[in-house]
């Protein structure tokens, strides 16, 4: 394995693997930021817990 | 630097400790991060599981929690 390193350039690599790993994550946080359910900032929205109880009852 | 004198087979001008030495640290901070992230799901999970049943979130909590309890144990 470690002989990868003497295919890519190991600075190269990690940048690259950060750059991807913070778009990844900041992806990730902002989709769940954009839920009812794992908004952790504001928690679930009032009117969304009414509309969602008529679509689970209808 | 450059891959000019590749007779060694390194593409990247490493040699083969540099490659081994860094291998390691590269391996152990995967594995650091690695662990760090199933904690922090460990952590998410126990304040809102993400696998909603057949009929969603909004069923009913205590069903949802069930029903994956279930599923996991």
């Amino acid at each position: 394995m470690w002989r990868v390193w003497l295919l890519f350039d190991p600075r190269r690599a990690l940048v690259g693997l950060f750059t991807f790993l913070l778009v990844l994550a900041l992806t990730i946080h902002f989709i769940l930021l954009s839920t009812n359910r794992f908004n952790w900032i504001e928690g679930p929205r009032p009117q969304a817990m009414i509309t969602d109880t008529i679509s689970s009852v209808v | 630097m450059a891959g000019t004198d590749m007779r060694d087979g390194s593409l990247t001008g490493l040699t083969e400790n540099e490659a081994k030495e860094f291998h390691g640290i590269f391996v152990t901070s995967f594995i650091i991060f690695t662990v760090i992230a199933i904690v922090a799901h460990f952590l998410v999970w126990q304040w809102r599981p993400w696998l909603p049943g057949p009929r969603g979130y909004t069923q009913s909590m205590i069903d949802g929690v069930t029903s994956l309890a279930t599923y996991f144990t």
